[in-house]
């Protein structure tokens, strides 16, 4: 496939609020990219507004406040996914499709049971959860993660393992929890983790460069296959260098260290 | 007695009543006003009698309210607007697109961007969450209005002391509480609608404990061929209500905002505060956006002070027409409101637009994909009279003209007495790394960190130059942010506040020049053109002589600077009547957003130090103004002369400095203000994790006074070693070398500083995430 | 007609960071003698059914989308 025949549907509903930048982002790395309505794909619209999954390539949940995450960060959005697309949905995840979901798409994805998916494709409840910031507060600041994944993950085919990327966070619920005591070495026996956490030299992330508390430092992992990717820092913020919140110090190109991720997962699907 | 005696009720299956102000002398149109809460003057509810007495019949309820509304102080600024007309009106320049509800300048050949900052000061004293929220939902929705997709916020906020101790007067709530609710509110309904809170500003001073101020601030972002207008396109068109439902909520809002603030406030007025629901307003902005950019509609107008009664109004007489509502068909939130209450609530996320008759459906559909509600509740007609029925019966006719014509006062004022250097009194201070340290810790000057990282300030992915600057977790304070507001453009839109409200206090005429000369200075420094203005005026009780005078001199100072300038301010606002219980106004806060353009966002500068070794220069003249300084508030000093604006050299200063941005010759630049140059430099050390070395010659004013005054029209420059000259050339004499960066420390050999930046960081970083809880 | 009242609560060993920055400003505000806060999330849910598949329903409910196993206990009672 070539990269401009790749077809990108970046979902949204009320609320969510990332879908024009990350619509971009995906332009930039060379797909197609639509933003659909959630009704546009379960059929409750017009007839030449409705659109059928299946003629996507890549489905990817931006950030914002999905249905004002009202109950829970992500809870209703993954309900009216699972309840109107439950199956295209994890028919789209079985065919090896990618799906992304950055910030409160990453919330969806955890509650939809996509992410982790130890259990199978789809877990029929949440088994890990983004709970509130150690901080009670909204943290928006800079974050530099490292990429930690071995190579399964299909967003960082093309990052470098252990490369350091300065991708911003905004979030007030992005710890990573789970009851499993063994979460964490499960992640990586599957090779699961991808983004951690790291300080700007890459030592050890303490608050504020672990701005929620997650364990473990993580900030994004994907299911065990590598095709399905969720993180909390918003790559789609930084595609270029001009959005860097210290470009003015530190300026070696116009690309911004988000591109890679888009770039990654369109080139290897091209 | 109550004006009950003169209510009749119609005798219909809903809640109607005949007035009979006809036959009411003076003392009974005194009470029929304040039993229904009109908010009407004596001498206006005479007019009210006139009027019908030419009509031939007694007014209705719903009549009477909706002149109450559409009277207020808040919908016809009838104390402002005769001042407001002789010094800041008519500042015309062919790149202004509109002055609608938003002001709209030309951004580039096929944009204009929108800007306007307004008040929401009296609710969120009372509920400081949704008083807020509520503030940004309809300063968003006059954006979108003229048809632009809001791009930032910018929330200047006054509240009183965070570490008061002091006895707390009734009904006042602890300015820690206020700030606590106001951020959180601007943050949850900021972030949940999706828009980047990017400036702002907190001021602390004892005079704001009963009266905070939140004044809220949106830019936008327009195709030229796509700006709305705010009014129908002519008679014959069908309005059709979005958005929210309408309750009882915000009943009288108007009136309130046009009245002191008393001890009882709270109990009151809960009924004025409403809380905000940024999840229908979210959809609500892409469908507004969606029929405006296909060209299904012909106006658009937000909903807010006064309601529906104002809105229709407003929208048909603007085309020279007339309108018929149907007022059974606005969707309610509960069953049971008389019609007065329908017609006057202002109940938020909603809007107002005018069709084609051929256009309703698809406008309809349009809105029902986003699960907006959209209903037609009037059409416009060729007759220049409001006319409202219910079920058919008809329960207003009024004549537009008079009931949007409003009166106009020129109200009494007394001249203040203005601060000079007439007995001043220089006060006794500590050694200098003491002033340093303790001005950089007042809450005035301290980082805001806790409030800014709680809005989302990056969000839509355009924020090139963002509120805090510097290394990565260790920034300091910006001047401007940048926006790039038009996808795969590198063009720019700067966006800063100014305001001194203490200069403003002691002579308001150069405290209102001030404003707009901290907005210049803020916008130069990041290397952008200041180009529009929009002032939200926060004064006292106008039926004050002394308070009607603080507002005449500021304006007149506002006016003065921006024609000089030629700088238009194409939208604004005004809010009075900011006193608490027991008379003490708030300073006269005369709050300024500016907006600027660079045509290259890559030539942007920020205010960290970047080079060890390179040359910081003082640009514009050190006076001795010391009137209104915070050197003179935090240690005692008195009177003083207050920094005036040399316009002539303000324009010439921002000539140079941006010529020598453009041409990529200064690494890093600040503004001079609260505090003056040492706190200024101070602060570049701080974001830039550097030392200075700093040598100042006196100048014959003193070297405290050259460290501490705050006169206007100054920046500080960092320039690498090799472009001095270069930089010399352009500059010429108004800039002047002062010393090196490098080391651990600032160092200032003449005043015998010699203070680590860690030990300066701690000073400026903590007070505020102490007062509030947490911190890093 | 019967109407539920379901009550979400954090598992324990879960902090709160709501209820701790509650606690913390209350404090600040001057009142004394707070031990302990918890933030506590209720919904009143009314249904069209008998009261003895009211309290199923709930539960349900709340496995479906009130509730995330991972952080929350509930609790549904029947008025």
């Amino acid at each position: 496939m070539k990269p401009e025949e790749i077809r990108v549907c970046v979902l949204r509903i009320e609320g969510t609020n990332c879908e024009d930048e990350m619509a971009d982002a995906f332009r930039m790395a060379g797909a197609q990219a639509e933003k659909v309505h959630l009704k546009q794909l379960t059929g409750e619209t017009f007839p030449e507004m409705k659109r059928n999954l299946e003629d996507y390539d890549i489905l990817a949940l931006p950030g914002g406040f999905a249905a004002g995450d009202y109950v829970r960060a992500g809870a209703i959005f993954a309900a009216r996914i699972k309840s109107a697309l439950g199956r295209d949905v994890k028919k789209f995840v079985e065919d090896g499709k990618p799906v992304l979901g950055v910030c409160n798409g990453f919330q969806v994805l955890v509650e939809l049971g996509l992410l982790p998916a130890l259990d199978g494709t789809m877990s029929p409840v949440p088994t890990a959860a983004l709970y509130t910031n150690d901080s009670g507060r909204f943290e928006c600041r800079p974050t530099v993660v490292r990429n930690d994944n071995g190579g399964r993950c299909i967003f960082t085919s093309s990052v470098e393992r252990g490369k350091l990327m300065m991708i911003p966070s905004a979030h007030a619920e992005g710890r990573l929890m789970s009851r499993d005591l063994d979460f964490i070495r499960k992640l990586e026996e599957n090779d699961q983790v991808v983004f951690r956490y790291v300080r700007d030299d890459g030592g050890k992330a303490e608050y504020p460069w672990n701005p929620n508390g997650s364990e473990s430092d993580i900030a994004g992992i994907c299911n065990p296959a590598g095709n399905v990717m969720g993180m909390m820092p918003h790559p789609e913020r930084v595609v270029t260098r001009f959005t860097h919140p210290d470009w003015t110090r530190n300026c070696p190109g116009g690309e911004g260290d988000g591109l890679q991720i888009f770039r990654s997962v369109v080139d290897r699907l091209g | 007695m109550s004006a009950k005696g003169l209510m009749a009720k119609r005798n219909v299956s809903f809640d109607l009543y005949d007035i009979d102000i006809l036959s009411s002398d003076d003392e009974d149109l005194g009470r029929i006003s304040s039993d229904l809460s009109l908010g009407l003057s004596m001498d206006e509810m005479k007019a009210a009698k006139g009027y019908f007495s030419k009509e031939g019949r007694n007014p209705t309820d719903v009549e009477l309210q909706a002149l109450g509304q559409a009277w207020s102080e808040h919908c016809c600024y009838k104390s402002s607007k005769s001042i407001l007309k002789q010094f800041v009106f008519g500042i015309d320049r062919e790149d202004v697109l509109s002055r609608g509800d938003a002001g709209v300048m030309v951004f580039d050949d096929d944009h204009g961007y929108a800007l306007r900052v307004e008040s929401h000061n009296h609710p969120s004293a009372i509920e400081p969450y949704g008083g807020a929220a509520t503030g940004i939902g309809g300063i968003l929705r006059d954006v979108v209005c003229m048809g632009a997709q809001p791009v930032g916020l910018a929330d200047p906020l006054c509240f009183g002391p965070i570490d008061m101790t002091a006895d707390i007067p009734p009904g006042v709530k602890h300015p820690r509480y206020l700030l606590g609710g106001v951020v959180s509110g601007i943050r949850d309904y900021g972030n949940r609608c999706g828009i980047p809170t990017v400036t702002g500003g907190i001021f602390f001073d004892e005079r704001y404990t009963g009266n905070c101020l939140v004044n809220v601030g949106c830019l936008g972002i327009v195709k030229k061929k796509d700006l709305a207008l705010n009014y129908a396109g002519g008679p014959g068109e069908v309005m059709i209500l979005i958005g929210g439902r309408t309750g009882r909520d915000g009943i009288h809002g108007v009136n309130f905002a046009s009245r002191d603030l008393t001890a009882t406030s709270d109990g009151d007025s809960r009924g004025s505060v409403q809380l905000g629901d940024p999840i229908t307003k979210e959809p609500v902005i892409h469908a507004c956006l969606e029929v405006n950019g296909k060209h299904l509609i012909t106006g658009m107008k937000d909903l807010g002070g006064g309601g529906l009664s104002c809105a229709v109004g407003e929208m048909a007489l603007a085309a020279g027409c007339g309108a018929e509502a149907d007022l059974e068909k606005v969707p309610l939130k509960e069953e049971g409101l008389a019609p007065w209450e329908i017609w006057i609530s202002e109940s938020q996320e909603r809007m107002m637009c005018t069709c084609k008759p051929e256009n309703v459906d698809r406008v309809l559909e349009i809105f029902d994909m986003w699960d907006v509600s959209a209903v037609p509740i009037a059409r416009t007609t060729d007759s220049r009279r409001m006319k409202l029925f219910w079920n058919g019966e008809m329960i207003f006719d009024m004549d537009l003209e008079f009931l949007t014509g409003g009166p106009i006062y020129d109200r009494p004022y007394i001249l203040p007495e203005v601060s000079t250097k007439e007995g001043e009194k220089f006060p006794e201070l500590p050694d200098d790394g003491k002033v340093i340290l303790t001005l950089l810790s007042d809450p005035n000057v301290a980082s805001k960190e806790w409030a800014i990282r709680q809005y989302d300030h990056e969000v839509r992915a355009a924020t090139a130059v963002h509120p805090m600057v510097g290394k990565l977790n260790m920034t300091g304070p910006g001047d401007a942010s940048i926006l790039l507001p038009v996808h795969g453009s590198m063009k720019g839109l700067a966006v800063a506040a100014g305001c001194n409200p203490w200069f403003t206090a002691l002579d308001p005429y150069k405290g209102g020049m001030s404003g707009i000369d901290e907005a210049c200075r803020n916008i130069v420094a990041v290397g952008a053109r200041p180009n529009a203005f929009t002032d939200c005026l926060n004064f006292g009780n106008p039926e004050k002589p002394e308070r009607m005078g603080e507002f005449r001199e500021a304006v007149r100072g506002i006016g003065d600077i921006a024609r000089g300038l030629n700088i238009p301010i194409p939208s604004g606002n005004v809010s009075l009547y900011n006193e608490a219980s027991g008379g003490m106004g708030i300073l006269p806060t005369p709050m300024i957003v500016g907006c600027g353009l660079i045509g290259d966002v890559r030539k942007a500068v920020t205010a960290d130090l970047k080079k060890e070794g390179s040359r910081i220069f003082l640009i514009g003249k050190t006076k001795d103004e010391m009137g209104g300084s915070l050197l003179f508030r935090k240690f005692g000093g008195e009177r003083g002369d207050v920094p005036g604006v040399d316009i002539v050299s303000l324009k010439r200063l921002m000539d140079r400095l941006l010529e020598v941005m453009d041409k990529g010759l200064v690494l890093s630049c600040h503004d001079c203000s609260d505090g003056g140059l040492a706190v200024a430099v101070a602060e570049m050390c701080i974001s830039g994790d550097t030392g200075a070395c700093i040598n100042l010659r006196s100048d014959g004013i003193g070297i405290r006074r050259m460290l501490y005054s705050e006169s206007n029209s100054r920046w500080l420059a960092e320039v690498d070693g090799k472009n001095v000259a270069a930089f010399g050339a352009v500059m010429g004499d108004d800039a002047e070398d002062i010393g090196s960066i490098g080391g651990p420390s600032l160092i200032m050999t003449e005043a015998g500083v010699d203070l680590p930046v860690r030990e300066m960081r701690k000073a400026w970083n903590d007070p505020i995430w102490s007062a509030m809880g947490g911190g890093s | 007609m019967a109407v539920i009242d379901i009550r979400i609560d954090l598992k324990k060993g879960v902090a709160d960071p709501e209820g701790n920055n509650t606690k913390k400003t209350l404090e600040s505000l001057g009142f004394k003698g707070v031990t302990d806060v918890k933030a506590v999330k209720v919904f009143e849910i009314s249904l069209d059914m008998p009261a003895g598949e009211a309290k199923k329903c709930g539960e349900d409910m709340c496995v479906k989308l009130l509730a995330n196993p991972v952080i929350h206990n509930f609790s549904v009672t029947v008025r």
